[in-house]
């Protein structure tokens, strides 16, 4: 064993009360006291591991650290999979960390200190629940939870999937809450408090297990925190301070039955911490000795009040080691490296130590697989779903298996040596504002911001919103980011050279401040004088009425106001990531149409945010459906003959279309009267460029693509135009009012009152779909069209108010049930685990659209993990292949090939080797090519033997299916060659 | 914590004559939305020997502010000379950015100005009185110091004692005009905004 005080690690004297290693081993976090606030802190893993890492100045040891919660931090935690980093501190609240996409150290604004974050994690939550100190938090196995306790003698369960959303808050606890700890299975979890109590809770419907209470009735004084700690096989759950015949120990208490008949005793203090290794052991086989079939064990260290350190294995009776006067107080957090041969352990006094075993101390770990069978042996179903992280013990008897699994490795190593390198491949964020690059945008940001002038005649600026919350998405530009020099500022000779190298921004300071005081006598004084008014508050912070200087408007305010009143369309493009972007729209179309209600607004906002172009479209759209629904006598009824509203004619209105860049429609009915005839003008501009045209009739609804423009009149024409104005076919005469027009391309798509729909391609002048009834879908409910839309491949889509969605397929002449938001399937499916981030980009789509953006999918997964896992199984199958159907008859191929590789993943991680093997074969199809067979090469545009090549590295993550993906490699190779 | 935090404030404009009006450009970022607007306010310490000087030259609201990262420019016409003690023309002194939510403070931005005769001869022997119109202003852009506050984001009065324990030193600081809600009739001007007349 090897130990290391790595004095680098510290909170500048402060007490540290928690750290915990990353999943991926590279780094590890530290909470604590800051300044005078509470500090979270990221370290880099490899100084510590590697004593030349240490010297190596070129490697940060600090990675990052956050001073956001107010008062000191007692729990840092790492999610399972290692994207989020939750802390828990004594301002109430927990707050979850993400790291952020952007490239480049940045320091804190206005921070005198040089030491710059190499990494960006950004507090992406704040969950605010708990109304005293939070003690502890607990991510459950797969991230489907995160608990947290509190001194407020309660035990928050956070659905980590859907922040800040409480799934339960656990009451029993008479006293402060010190500690939790799931259960390795999913089924309970446990936790401890000052009221000499230990209870176990079922997560299946959060009722109290058990209550354990006798080994800790002794309990006497107090001890910060008490983390119990369950071990990995899941039989036994280890308390922090309890006593026995008046000596402090740890209790042990056994799943079964929760029999408290063992504890680990010696310490002489009360045990403040304990916590399981992640691996299981047994015993080193040594070379030569007969291998003897040996019980598996678990090892498990034990922290206390009395500034030791135990390890001990559940196999021997005595602890493994103690090591005694290992820091200056009380021991306050372990943590154990992933691969169980590290410690971390960090005390009150401020320093961590680390320990390191050899595996000739600890014992053999358990690899997964060994580790998954004792858990199907015990609860009869496996618990890790493997990503094949682990795999490494299995014979590889393949060599592209060998070379794909190797490249896998190869892959993942220098994500931990360079923090610099995955990074490259983030989009950059100059785009992120519609391709106007941030330069530009600051250079004219004075004159494009939007300012106006509140009732009581303050100014009011509309910030510019550069980048959204949740996207992850920020300009590296922005830090360091360097003042916009007016041409002449190098005139004078005092103008520094304004560098954004923050290194050498203090030494400039020194430069500048020498060079402006060179012989004068008073500079000093003032100088201390001033001091002080950078830190103290104003006496009085006046309130909004208290500021009558701005009441005075100069005359060049007001030209600027003018002047920027001119500009929301402007304005509205490059910000159209904002959010106020949403609201803008619908706010000035409210003020042309005059009738469209706040409470509409209200609602798009809820329904997310449209980030493309295509989006905002539909976006629209849907606004002025419901607009027609408004009238009540007017709703759908379910007769025979149905009956759609159909907008009312407004004077003059103009509607956004989504092209490459954004077009403008801009209606106005009864412009001019000439000879008796009313005419009406349609104009269209985008990018300058502009025509508009004539209509004899008023017109009710104009839309367009990026190729037509169509254009419904009152008295029933529909005609259509190409984006230059010339018109494409002679007015065509519905058959009944039209309720909605959309356009896609070369598609046009009606919907009449009359409930029908037709859906032409302008281009081949042919009808797709003809006059079809929405009869078969809206019968029997009473549900209205809430929503419809065409997709880019011409398929008609129509959302009713019942959460169902439907597309007509106008090969089969059906409606098909693509979405339901009320379908059980969705909400228990649960394939999170088969989801790479990369996918998220693929996802994109009709379908997505019908089914929300963050789709509902798993909602109720987490509740179920404790019911039969096939019953999940079989959902999440049924799930996907649905998503699969639909995805093929919406004719969206990039959602098909996402949805697609999510099922491969799933079958791969499930085990479904008949399922995979179908699918296999159907993307290779015959080898030998024969003229009977019905096999196509490509489905939607996509080739089938390039689904292939994707998904068999997917097949090669699981060793168990090294044969069939040996079996298609190698067909695949065979007919690549010919 | 606080809701939001300033990235960056780069100064534009800078140096430039006194008379010119300055120009912050403003980088935050916003965990939530925002329901009410951020007040960001410009303060021209006119002498360091008193607050009396100090001349707010101009408040702006900032707003609606979504979750999200921001920016704007915030520019404020150059300080009433003849509200600058004579004495004090010349020489060193702070120009402030603060931000006020609901009343409360959370941020000071503080920077060193030094204003200076551009010409040499003016700068050895400078006159009794100011000549304003030679009066070059330079911000030390590159050395804002910055002193954040905790304040009650959520602004509720009852919820201010609540939090007591988080940090009552600051919340003491508020003179009791400033609780929300409980702002002043419109005639009755709190005393320190005397500078801003």
């Amino acid at each position: 064993m090897k130990l290391l005080k790595p004095s680098w690690v510290n909170h500048n004297g402060k007490p540290i009360f928690s750290v915990d290693i990353h999943p991926d081993g590279t780094k590890f976090a530290t909470g604590g006291q800051g300044e005078d606030s509470g500090k979270v802190v990221i370290w880099n893993m490899a100084p510590v591991l590697r004593e030349e890492d240490e010297k190596n100045e070129n490697i940060p040891k600090l990675l990052c650290q956050m001073d956001n919660h107010l008062a000191c931090v007692n729990c840092v935690r790492w999610s399972n999979n290692g994207l989020y980093l939750a802390s828990g501190g004594d301002d109430k609240l927990v707050m979850v960390w993400k790291r952020a996409a952007f490239i480049g150290p940045s320091t804190v604004f206005g921070s005198s200190s040089k030491l710059a974050n190499v990494e960006q994690w950004r507090c992406v939550m704040i969950l605010r629940n708990h109304t005293g100190d939070v003690m502890d938090v607990a991510w459950s196995p797969h991230d489907v939870w995160l608990a947290s306790c509190s001194v407020d003698n309660t035990i928050a369960i956070w659905n980590a999937r859907k922040f800040p959303e409480i799934v339960m808050t656990l009451k029993g606890h008479t006293g402060l809450v010190k500690g939790l700890t799931w259960d390795p299975v999913g089924k309970y979890i446990a936790s401890q408090a000052d009221d000499h109590s230990l209870k176990v809770w079922r997560t299946m419907d959060w009722q109290l297990e058990t209550n354990i209470t006798k080994p800790f009735s002794e309990c006497g004084g107090t001890t910060h925190v008490l983390r119990l700690s369950w071990s990995p096989d899941g039989q036994y759950l280890v308390s922090a301070h309890a006593m026995n015949n008046s000596g402090p120990t740890a209790q042990i208490i056994e799943r079964d039955g929760w029999k408290t008949n063992m504890d680990f005793v010696g310490h002489r203090k009360a045990v403040t911490v304990v916590k399981f290794n992640p691996k299981i052991f047994k015993k080193k086989q040594k070379n030569g000795s007969t291998p003897k079939p040996s019980c598996p064990y678990c090892c498990c260290a034990v922290g206390s009040k009395d500034r030791s350190l135990s390890v001990w294995l559940t196999s021997l009776k005595r602890p493994l080691v103690v090591i005694h006067d290992l820091f200056d107080k009380s021991i306050m957090d372990i943590t154990w490296t992933l691969n169980g041969l590290g410690l971390l352990v960090c005390s009150m006094d401020g320093t961590v130590a680390f320990l390191d075993f050899s595996q000739d101390e600890l014992g053999d770990p358990l690899n997964e697989e060994e580790k998954n069978a004792i858990h199907q042996n015990i609860y009869g179903k496996s618990l890790a779903i493997t990503m094949g992280s682990q795999l490494s013990s299995t014979i590889i008897d393949n060599p592209e298996m060998l070379k794909y699994q190797q490249e896998r490795q190869g892959n993942q190593n220098p994500n931990g040596a360079q923090a610099s390198g995955p990074e490259h491949q983030t989009p950059k964020l100059t785009n992120v504002l519609n391709g106007e690059s941030l330069e530009d945008i600051r250079k004219n940001l004075l004159k494009k911001q939007v300012e106006t002038r509140t009732a009581d005649g303050r100014r009011r600026i509309t910030p510019l919103c550069i980048a959204q919350l949740d996207t992850g998405d920020f300009s590296p530009a922005l830090f360091n980011s360097v003042p916009i020099l007016p041409g002449s500022s190098a005139s004078t000779q005092l103008t520094p050279q304004i560098s954004s190298d923050s290194s050498t921004a203090n030494s400039l300071v020194y430069m500048y401040v020498t060079s402006y005081f060179p012989a004068l006598s008073q500079p000093m004084e003032p100088m201390k004088a001033l001091d002080s008014r950078f830190t103290e508050r104003s006496k009085a912070t006046p309130g909004v009425t208290s500021v009558p200087l701005t009441i005075g408007i100069t005359p060049l305010d007001r030209v600027k106001d003018s002047s920027s009143v001119k500009e929301p369309k402007v304005k509205d493009e490059t910000s159209s990531d904002s959010e106020d972007k949403i609201m803008a729209k619908p706010l000035s179309m409210a003020k042309r149409k005059g009738e469209m209600e706040g409470a509409e607004v209200v609602e798009k906002r809820k329904k997310g945010r449209p980030r493309k172009d295509s989006f905002i479209r539909t976006h629209v759209m849907s606004v002025r459906i419901k607009d027609k629904t408004k009238e009540p006598s007017r709703l759908i009824t379910p007769v025979a003959v149905l009956k759609l509203p159909t907008p009312s004619i407004q004077k003059s209105f103009s509607t956004q279309v989504s092209t490459d860049a954004i077009a403008y429609l801009e209606v106005e009915n009864e412009v001019s009267v000439v000879s008796g005839a009313r005419l009406s003008q349609l104009k269209w501009s985008r990018d300058g460029r502009e025509w508009d045209t004539l209509l004899t009739s008023r017109i009710t609804i104009a839309t367009g693509s990026s190729d037509i423009v169509a254009v419904a009149c009152e008295d029933r024409t529909l005609s259509v135009f190409t984006t230059c104005g010339r018109r494409l076919i002679p007015s065509i005469m519905l058959p009944a009012p039209l309720a909605a027009l959309h356009c896609s391309g070369h598609f046009v798509m009606v919907l009449m009152a009359s409930a029908t729909l037709s859906v032409w391609d302008v281009q081949k002048q042919t009808a797709l779909v003809k006059n079809e009834s929405l009869n078969p879908i809206l019968s029997g409910t009473d549900a209205t069209v809430s929503q419809s839309f065409l997709t880019r491949q011409g398929v008609a889509v129509v959302s009713l108010s019942n959460g169902k969605t439907y597309c007509f397929n106008s090969s089969l002449e059906t409606w098909n049930l693509i979405a339901d938001k009320q379908d059980s399937l969705v909400q228990c499916a649960d394939f999170r685990n088969c989801v790479s981030s990369q996918d998220a980009l693929g996802s994109m789509g009709p379908l997505a659209l019908t089914q929300g953006r963050n789709l509902s999918a798993g909602r109720l997964a987490s509740r179920l993990s404790s019911t039969p896992h096939h019953l999940q199984q079989g959902m999440t199958l049924a799930f996907l292949e649905k998503q699969l159907a639909s995805a093929l008859i919406l004719l969206s191929a990039s959602e098909y090939r996402h949805w697609l590789l999510i099922y491969a993943r799933f079958l791969v991680n499930e085990g479904y080797e008949l399922r995979l093997r179908e699918l296999c074969q159907d993307l290779l199809g015959p080898v030998h090519k024969s003229s009977s067979s019905s096999w196509e090469p490509t489905v939607l545009g996509l080739r089938k033997r390039d689904l292939l090549t994707e998904v068999l590295p997917v097949i090669g993550q699981n060793l168990r299916f090294q044969r069939l993906f040996t079996e298609y490699q190698d067909q695949l190779e065979l007919l690549r060659l010919k | 914590m606080a809701k939001v935090q300033v990235l960056n404030v780069a100064v534009l404009d800078n140096p430039s004559p006194f008379g010119n009006p300055f120009q912050f450009e403003v980088t935050f970022e916003c965990m939530e939305d925002l329901p009410e607007d951020l007040e960001w306010k410009i303060i021209y310490v006119g002498s360091a020997e008193s607050e009396e000087y100090d001349q707010t030259l101009d408040s702006v609201l900032v707003g609606p502010v979504p979750a999200g990262r921001h920016m704007f420019v915030f520019q404020a016409d150059a300080p009433n000379t003849g509200l600058i003690p004579e004495s004090d023309a010349v020489g060193v002194t702070v120009v402030l950015i603060t931000c006020t939510y609901r009343g409360q403070e959370f941020i000071r931005i503080g920077y060193y100005v030094n204003n200076e005769y551009m010409d040499t001869e003016l700068r050895e022997n400078p006159p009794l009185k100011p000549d304003y119109g030679q009066l070059q202003r330079n911000i030390l852009a590159s050395n804002p110091r910055v002193t954040r506050f905790h304040i009650n984001w959520e602004g509720c009065a009852e919820k201010m004692e609540d939090s007591e324990n988080v940090d009552p030193a600051p919340n003491a600081m508020l003179p009791p005009s400033c609780t929300p809600g409980k702002a002043p009739p419109l005639g009755l001007v709190p005393d320190n905004s005397m500078d801003c007349l």
